[in-house]
């Protein structure tokens, strides 16, 4: 914005000297004020010009909360000769959106859930994965390797590449909810001499609702292949399902882990659909009453990956900034702040025991035993079916 | 040259161009940001969205078939958001005028303390609206303030202080009184009480001189006043996705909802319902009350 310019006013009007209340205050007069105002706004303004054409490359990331914290940007910045700027998003839907609609052309990276990768790289907004550039790449468990392969390769070529892990499962406020045999019933049948109604929150999103929805009616064969396929008559018993649990033990729908940790604290609910990062978020926090459940049936695993737009003006750069989330320290790090296991085992060498022992020490072969979250093959009828559960 | 002088002196000194030189600002900012991205939305609700998200200009009627493609045709996600959207604007239009019309009524007739309830109703204006929102969260919802204190007192808890259509009437009606109350108070305060006084000495009762002199008087800002409520109600997103604990899904969610996806086509023709939906309300709005301000005035 340029600095207000002096106009006729201001040369008809005397240099102010008097306060409101009428006492003479030494200072300058206004025409100067402005003057000396305008010229250090221009400076600044040329400045920063000279500074966009001579300066520090800046890489701008959209993704996590986590990411975003000065311990992490901090440590990617030591290694990169880039400034790091990063936005926070709370969902890969709305980075997808954001990109398909022209920030794709803002941003050199976003780091979404792996289940979009495929969609970033059929739009043609994500590039290739220059896998021999990245030099931590080696050292990421076989299990992300070759996930790169298959879930994150569209016709064999990688579009991105993992930097943590998790999976889902819920939680449950133990002072309420007795010990119990972990499964997806419980968000939906409830739990036998217990009242849950009107006490239990779901993801308030199509995929991880219905994805839960479907391992509790045994359809984990959709979940086998490259893309999770739910035949019509499972999507319809996947929604009657959902619909059923709205109207008896459904709290609410929570937006992200924000959401759960507000509403089982605040009492909302008891028992809530939920990452294990976010429980070991609250118990690191002291929070002793929350505890995790990982179904029988088989936790839905995630884990997040960097695509690296088209459109960048630095893509080595960019890639250089990717390998520094997988790095040994760096990538301790990101775990330290998120609570959540790099895909790099090397990170465990920078983390205390007991951190290693909370997150960083997850043998993704554990995820092996777990169902991977992937792209949706029929998404479309996801949503509509999503869309009628809402406002059933 | 002094031909054109005068041409021009006629075109800038003419009643028509000085207008012209007027609205143009306000005429070229109403092109720029609402008839064009409209126009534009109006497009895309013929086009098609490919699987790789990218817009096809192919014109197609298949997203607005797609709004009533069911049996019965009010069962589909649309029209049921579009109805309960209804539904809940109207109530909070209704709890905002029944609340606002005493108030606005207390305010003309009364100097005294005019400026304090002033003060006091446009308060909430100085907060964000999220801020607003948060804090019914925070009183509504099993866990909320509202049911601690319903249970404290044993009658708790209250379902209607959970999360729900109630609470976002709530929420709504807070967000939205203030408009009705300006808006119900501009108009009160032109009446000529003289006229309520001498129906009174005429016989009528308080009732009727409610029901036969004031409420016509006043149904002009009556009406717009509900407008300024039951729009904003009628499009929002943020309150029922707080107040509700995102169980229902108005209009406004589903169409934010389907944007997010980038089912930008589908989106845009929900909106364009939308946006018809609410110019027919104003257009009755404004015949109905130029009749009423003509006939009996």
């Amino acid at each position: 914005m340029s600095p207000r310019q002096p106009d006729a006013s201001d040369a008809d009007a005397p240099a102010d000297t008097t306060s409101d209340a009428g006492h003479p205050h030494s200072t300058v007069g206004r025409r100067s004020f402005l003057a000396a105002t305008g010229a250090a706004a221009s400076a600044t303004t040329l400045a920063g010009c000279l500074g966009g054409t001579t300066g520090t490359p800046t890489i701008n990331v959209l993704t996590w909360e986590h990411y975003a914290r000065d311990d992490v940007a901090a440590a990617v910045e030591d290694a990169v000769d880039a400034t790091v700027n990063v936005t926070k998003s709370i969902s890969s839907e709305k980075m997808f959106a954001g990109w398909q609609a022209g920030k794709d052309q803002q941003f050199d990276i976003a780091i979404p859930n792996n289940n979009y990768v495929p969609k970033f790289a059929a739009a043609g907004l994500a590039a290739p994965v220059p896998v021999s550039d990245l030099d931590s790449y080696p050292a990421i468990y076989d299990f992300f390797k070759n996930a790169m392969d298959t879930q994150l390769a569209v016709d064999g070529t990688p579009y991105g590449v993992p930097i943590r892990f998790g999976y889902y499962g819920y939680g449950y406020d133990s002072r309420a909810v007795p010990d119990h045999d972990p499964s997806w019933s419980v968000l939906f049948d409830g739990i036998d001499g217990v009242d849950l109604s009107s006490a239990v929150a779901l993801y308030d999103n199509h995929f991880k609702a219905m994805s839960a929805a479907a391992l509790h009616l045994g359809f984990r064969d959709a979940f086998d292949g490259d893309r999770i396929t739910l035949s019509e008559s499972q999507l319809g018993a996947v929604t009657d399902a959902l619909i059923d649990q709205k109207q008896s033990l459904l709290s609410g729908y929570i937006a992200g882990d924000a959401s759960f940790v507000k509403g089982i604290t605040k009492g909302d609910f008891h028992v809530g659909h939920t990452g294990r990062m976010n429980v070991t978020n609250m118990r690191a926090d002291g929070t002793d009453w929350i505890e995790m459940a990982t179904p029988t049936e088989g936790a839905l695993s995630w884990f997040e990956a960097a695509v690296v737009s088209t459109q960048t003006d630095h893509p080595d750069l960019a890639w250089e900034v990717v390998n520094e989330y997988i790095a040994p320290e760096t990538g301790a790090t990101l775990a330290r702040e998120g609570h959540a296991p790099s895909v790099n085992p090397e990170t465990t060498a920078h983390l205390s025991e007991r951190r290693t022992e909370l997150y960083g020490a997850i043998d993704p072969a554990r995820l092996a035993d777990m169902i991977p979250s992937k792209a949706v093959a029929n998404e479309d009828a996801w949503r509509a079916a999503w869309e009628r559960v809402k406002t059933a | 040259m002094g031909d054109t002088d005068s041409v021009l002196g006629r075109l800038v000194g003419s009643p028509r161009a000085r207008l012209a030189a007027l609205l143009a600002p306000s005429g070229g900012l109403l092109v720029a940001l609402l008839f064009a991205p409209l126009s534009f939305m109006v497009a895309v609700s013929f086009a098609r969205v490919s699987d790789a998200s990218r817009i096809i200009w192919h014109p197609t009627a298949a997203n607005y078939t797609a709004l009533v493609d069911a049996t019965p045709f009010w069962s589909t996600p649309f029209v049921t958001s579009l109805l309960l959207s209804v539904g809940i604007a109207a109530a909070t239009t209704v709890v905002c005028l029944v609340a606002a019309y005493p108030v606005a009524y207390a305010l003309a007739r009364r100097d005294r303390g005019r400026r304090v309830v002033f003060f006091l109703v446009l308060l909430p204006f100085f907060t964000m609206y999220l801020v607003r929102v948060y804090s019914w969260y925070l009183l509504f919802g099993d866990g909320g303030v509202l049911n601690d204190i319903a249970t404290v007192l044993g009658v708790g808890p209250v379902d209607a202080f959970g999360f729900g259509v109630p609470a976002i009437v709530v929420g709504l009606a807070h967000a939205q009184f203030p408009y009705m109350l300006l808006t119900l108070y501009a108009g009160i305060e032109a009446v000529d009480f003289d006229v309520l006084e001498a129906a009174r000495d005429l016989g009528a009762s308080r009732r009727a001189v409610f029901r036969d002199v004031l409420l016509p008087l006043t149904l002009p800002n009556v009406v717009a006043g509900s407008l300024f409520v039951f729009v904003p109600a009628f499009g929002s997103f943020v309150a029922p996705r707080f107040l509700s604990g995102s169980t229902v899904l108005l209009v406004g969610q589903l169409i934010a909802g389907r944007i997010d996806s980038f089912n930008i086509a589908s989106a845009s023709a929900a909106a364009t319902v939308v946006v018809v939906l609410i110019a027919a309300a104003f257009g009755v709005a404004a015949r109905y009350t130029d009749a009423s301000a003509g006939g009996d005035h």
